[in-house]
């Protein structure tokens, strides 16, 4: 299945929406330039585009286990030979440890050609990234040395061991056990479950990062440590030694994502896996947290996308798809189908969500920057808040919308999108996952009413909602009047939300909870239609000052013009739900259900 | 030995050209370019030549408006070692990207200048030929296979089959498709390019007549294919796709 | 003023492009003559001027010449450019290889794939891969020009043309031929493959599948495609498929046999220059994409077409 890199729209979030020239300025990244980043992202498109798209398919046909171990896909394994030679791993790996060190923004656009072309695939890279930012910040000199240097190359690859079958969004309940030895290590045993690329046979090494529980642990989450246990032992130089204690015992039957193995890791069965300890004692979920917010930043561009290549896919197949006489047309012949209007209305609710959610993880990703290598501590600390607070949107909504997008791709297709062949249902099953792990919708929306608006008073919620006012402003001064009127009614409806969240919290956590994710959901609409609006800014402005790319700016209008009449009023319902249907969700005995 | 390579931006080839409406041009502004796929192969020649040892420089060079440094630069990332702009906006014809390619090569003195067969824009099949001319050169058109040494054997693409000629050097060799296929770009090099030597020089420098020697009068789009027919039989159909259709 | 012609041959037959080349040249108009280039040609010169419009056959008979070396045969041509308005070659890898030097060495433009002359002066032809015809007009003293044969008919009437030697030129010294491959070539690749030729279920069989195509793809120097559905079925292999799963194709000329046209497959050859079908079903979709469609049985029209394609 053919997929055309969105240069043009990833370039305009970038430079226009994310300042990415501001973040190239930022201390540690003068190598980085606008020139270098679209050299870049040149190359990473055509890479997506001609190696890791083309095996998508295949790669749904999953791989395979044995007691021997997990064999990938051989597309995959030759994917990842590529992947691994042009260097694509490092690239916003430190560069102390071999890796381009480039910003999160950067990177960022290269994962979204990453995941819409392969999103299976694409994991692998994402979560050794993930091993490798937690390593780099909280391991001892001696453990990154060791393994940091394999890791950004692409030699070796990480996962992240964390569920276990008791263990899911609740990682209190953690078990597995790890024992000290005479020679400084630990023993680990125990098993974990839903370990992403936890098995393969593409690496010559996987790094296993493990929460597991010292004998003198406390109970609950601050007696829970951070371990590092390789698949293969690894001598003083690097070199290979035997095979640990850790065993990939089966792999899970998915939904989608097959391409993916996701294992069952059995660890201490002969006696207990060899591990290091990485930091200090009971301290690795915080560990964990570290790396958390990329890691669900991550995700949020995950199910932007795969929504993404559902939607060019939908595109093509629409233009192509001759059925029907045109209604209100007195031809009798029937047309392609993007000339229904039912069809039309669809593209665009998938397009205008794809291109609001890929601004905001874009802006997302400037704060992130900004947050680690602003040289004012105070803006550091600011957009340190701006981050926290948007990630839960970025990961909840983007990946629920994702859902709503691959589906409406299908429905396009009609009956043969319902047929594998046609491949859209593909994107539909691969991008259901991504509301689900890394913290599901559920958990990212308690986050964002209490860590992120209760614990701090609503603070950052309203200094943005005071920004999208700003823009509403702006946006009626050059007479964007539908635009301007929905979104200042959307932010509105979020400002009483904000305000009913931090009136109940307190007294009735209950009631806020219960409108908790449709309030995320409400966030999502309101600051994606900000940075529809930001945009409808920009283009109007490049417009009067006689830009000549007419079409890209007259279409990025009227796309923002359909966000503003078909997404925002959807807040209006969530508003009366969050505010005056709490009570209800748990009025009922629990025996009705 | 020094290779030369020249690469031209050209329209991406995924992008499908629209004429204006006025017949007077297409309308290329704000659609993607890329550099032309016989060129890549070329670059990719040079550098397998320089891995192979048998070439120690590669140096690219580009003629045209000033966005050709993008160009420039990929063949850098892919392995040249450095660069040269030509820079105008003036519209260059094959005679004339010729003439500067030649006065490029008189500077550089190389052993061999490699570039694409055709560029995917005007389609001329030209620019090789023309420059190995202008230069006294032996000529290597649509190679399939490039073997150096003190001399250059040169496998060509013919109707029906493949050709093989030997040129003393220097000499000019004109990629096809069959030779090799580009390598995708390493970051770390990407990040190199940035860093090698790009030099400008300008038309007049170089002290060539540019000027354009073919008019465009008008520009279209080719009809739309015809609706089908049914035919009856077999000696029917043959004879259609050899008189109407004319693809036997 | 005159025209020149420059012949393409293999020392022993006129190519045909040739005649589509003067097809050409009379359309512009004004005396054709006809340059001969080789080693012990002298059949091909007669050839030449047995063909209908041609005034003189020019024939440089030499060994410097056997094998059509682009450096020899450009110098001979501009040395007899003078009192040439036109010099035309037909535009394949005969022209293509040694005309723009000849144009080079002049210091004047060449007018690439000429499909249609307008004036004297001014031709059309096309670009961006045939996406775009553009209409150009030359302001050079010679015009240049290599021919896209399958644009103009050949002559079909005779001549008599007065044969005239010409003196062979020296030997550039920078290239020598060393040999020449005119095998068939292996199957070409489904993707970059001038013919497809491809099958659907109505194979039957995978013994089907192959004793029906593969002499039509050797005969027709072809590359096989399927159908998801015959590929499913075991027919044929993976790689053959073609189709929005499998590979997605432009030849110049594609038939589908026994294929109905499910969107799938249709999405993976809808670019193809021309499309022919064959089908037992008159209201199969594949019909509706085809340029020329047959309705009857492929087990008896493909070995017909054998038939008529063994008298080309």
């Amino acid at each position: 299945m053919i997929y055309h890199a969105p240069l043009k729209d990833i370039r305009f979030a970038l430079n226009e929406l994310a300042d990415l020239a501001a973040v190239c300025s930022l201390p540690g990244y003068e190598d980085c330039s606008v020139d270098l980043v679209d050299a870049i992202l040149e190359e990473a498109a055509k890479f997506a585009e001609g190696v890791l798209a083309p095996t998508n398919v295949a790669g749904d046909k999953g791989s395979r286990w044995d007691a021997s171990g997990v064999t990938a896909p051989p597309e995959f394994k030759a994917a990842w030979k590529e992947y691994v030679d042009a260097g694509w791993v490092g690239l916003r790996a430190p560069a102390e440890y071999g890796g381009q060190g480039l910003p999160a923004l950067v990177a960022l656009a290269a994962e979204e050609m990453w995941c819409s072309s392969n999103l299976a695939f694409s994991l692998a890279p994402m979560l050794t990234l993930g091993a490798i930012e937690t390593l780099h910040h909280h391991a001892s000199e001696e453990l990154r040395a060791l393994y940091l240097p394999r890791m950004a190359s692409g030699e070796w690859t990480g996962t992240m061991d964390l569920t276990e079958p008791q263990a899911g969004s609740d990682l209190a309940q953690v078990r597995c056990k790890a024992t000290p030895d005479a020679e400084g290590r630990y023993r680990i045993s125990g098993q974990k479950i839903f370990i992403t690329w936890g098995d393969h046979d593409m690496a010559a090494n996987i790094v296993h990062l493990v929460l597991a529980r010292l004998p003198d642990a406390p109970p609950g989450v601050k007696g829970i440590s951070l371990f590092l246990v390789p698949k293969f032992l690894v001598d003083a130089d690097g070199s290979l030694g035997e095979r640990n204690d850790v065993r990939c015992v089966s792999l899970e039957h998915k939904l989608g994502i097959h391409g993916s193995p996701t294992a069952v890791l059995s660890y201490g069965d002969g006696g207990g896996a060899i591990g290091y300890l990485v930091g200090e004692a009971h301290k690795g979920l915080a560990y964990m947290f570290t790396m958390m917010n990329h890691a669900r930043l991550g995700v949020g561009v995950e199910g932007m996308a795969v929504s993404e290549r559902a939607y060019q896919k939908a595109v093509e197949y629409a233009r192509e798809r001759v059925q029907c006489r045109g209604i209100g047309l007195d031809s009798p012949d029937s047309v392609p189908i993007i000339r229904h209007p039912d069809v039309r209305r669809m593209l665009l609710t998938m397009r205008a969500q794809i291109e609001a959610q890929r601004a905001l993880a874009c802006y997302a990703a400037a704060a992130l920057d900004r947050a680690a290598r602003h040289p004012v501590e105070s803006e550091r600390a600011r957009n340190q808040s701006l981050l926290n607070f948007l990630i839960p949107i970025v990961k909840g909504w983007n990946t629920e919308q994702a859902t709503e997008i691959t589906s409406l791709a299908m429905q396009i297709h009609g009956g043969s999108g319902y047929i594998e062949d046609a491949g859209v249902a593909q994107y539909f099953r691969d991008s259901r996952i991504t509301s689900i792990y890394e913290g599901t919708t559920g958990i990212q929306a308690l986050d964002l009413i209490g860590r992120k608006i209760a614990s701090e008073h609503g603070r950052t919620a309203r200094t943005l909602l005071t920004e999208v006012v700003v823009t509403v402003e702006k946006l009626h001064a050059i007479g964007l009047a539908s635009l301007a009127n929905n979104l200042g009614l959307a932010a509105a409806h979020a400002g009483r939300c904000v305000d009913f969240i931090l009136a109940n919290y307190g007294d009735d956590p209950q009631l806020p909870a219960a409108g908790a994710v449709p309030f995320l959901h409400l966030m999502g609409l309101v600051l994606g239609g900000w940075q529809m609006g930001r945009a409808a800014l920009v283009a109007s402005q490049r417009l009067s000052d006689g830009d000549d790319d007419v079409a890209f700016l007259r279409t990025k209008l009227m796309i923002a013009r359909f966000y503003g009449e078909h997404l925002l009023p959807r807040t209006h319902g969530l508003a009366a739900a969050i505010t005056d249907g709490a009570a209800s969700v748990m009025a009922l005995d629990e025996a009705q259900f | 030995m020094k290779v030369l390579v020249a690469v031209k931006r050209v329209v991406d080839y995924n992008v499908q050209v629209r004429v204006k409406s006025d017949g007077s041009d297409v309308d290329i502004a704000n659609v993607k370019m890329s550099m032309n796929p016989f060129d890549e192969i070329a670059v990719e020649e040079a550098v397998r030549l320089k891995e192979a040892g048998k070439v120690a420089e590669i140096v690219a060079v580009s003629l045209g408006v000033k966005q050709c440094e993008e160009t420039l630069r990929t063949a850098l990332a892919m392995g040249a070692d450095r660069a040269v702009h030509v820079e105008t906006d003036a519209e260059l014809q094959p005679l004339a990207v010729a003439k500067l390619l030649a006065a490029v090569a008189r500077r550089e003195q190389p052993g061999l200048l490699l570039l694409g067969k055709q560029a995917i824009d005007d389609d001329a099949n030209q620019t090789g030929q023309m420059v190995s001319a202008l230069l006294g050169w032996g000529l290597g058109s649509a190679a399939s296979r490039v073997e150096l040494s003190d001399s250059v054997t040169v496998t060509r693409e013919v109707d029906g089959g493949a050709q093989t000629v030997k040129l003393t050097l220097p000499a000019v060799v004109t990629a096809d498709l069959r030779l090799n296929e580009p390598r995708f770009v390493k970051l770390p090099n990407i990040m190199a390019a940035k860093k090698k030597p790009l030099e400008k020089l300008t038309v007049a420098e170089l002290g060539v007549d540019i000027a354009p020697r073919l008019k465009t009068l008008k520009l279209a789009e080719p009809s739309p294919r015809k609706a089908g027919i049914k035919v009856a039989t077999a000696a029917e159909l043959v004879a259609k796709l050899k008189n109407e259709a004319k693809v036997l | 003023m005159a025209i020149l012609v420059i012949a393409e041959h293999d020392n022993l037959n006129l190519k045909a492009s040739t005649l589509n080349t003067v097809a050409a040249a009379r359309a512009i108009g004004g005396e054709v003559d006809v340059l001969v280039a080789g080693l012990d040609c002298q059949d091909v010169a007669r050839a030449a001027a047995a063909v209908e419009g041609v005034a003189r056959v020019r024939v440089a008979d030499a060994a410097i010449y056997a094998h059509g070396l682009a450096e020899n045969l450009a110098a001979l041509a501009v040395s007899l450019a003078a009192g040439y308005s036109h010099i035309l070659a037909p535009a394949t890898t005969f022209g293509k290889n040694f005309l723009p030097r000849v144009a080079a060495l002049l210091d004047v433009a060449q007018i690439s794939d000429v499909v249609a002359v307008e004036a004297a002066d001014t031709f059309v032809h096309p670009i961006y891969a045939g996406n775009v015809m553009a209409t150009v007009q030359s302001s050079d003293p010679v015009k240049v020009i290599s021919v896209r044969t399958t644009a103009f008919d050949a002559p079909s009437g005779t001549g008599a043309a007065i044969l005239e030697p010409v003196a062979a030129g020296g030997d550039s010294g920078v290239s020598e031929f060393v040999s020449e491959a005119l095998i068939k070539l292996d199957r070409p690749e489904l993707a970059n493959a001038r013919v497809i030729v491809s099958g659907g279920r109505a194979l039957g069989s995978a013994e089907q599948f192959h004793a029906v195509l593969d002499p039509l793809a050797d005969r027709l120097g072809a590359a096989i495609g399927a159908t998801r559905a015959a590929v499913d079925a075991g027919y044929a292999p993976n790689d053959y498929q073609v189709g929005q799963t499998g590979k997605v194709v432009a030849p110049e000329l594609y038939l589908a046999l026994g294929i109905s046209g499910a969107i799938q497959h249709v999405a993976g050859m809808k670019d193809s220059k021309v499309i022919v079908a064959i089908n037992k079903d008159e209201d199969a979709p594949i019909f509706q994409v085809a340029d020329y469609g047959i309705v009857g049985d492929l087990f008896t029209i493909v070995p017909e077409l054998m038939a008529e394609l063994g008298q080309a």
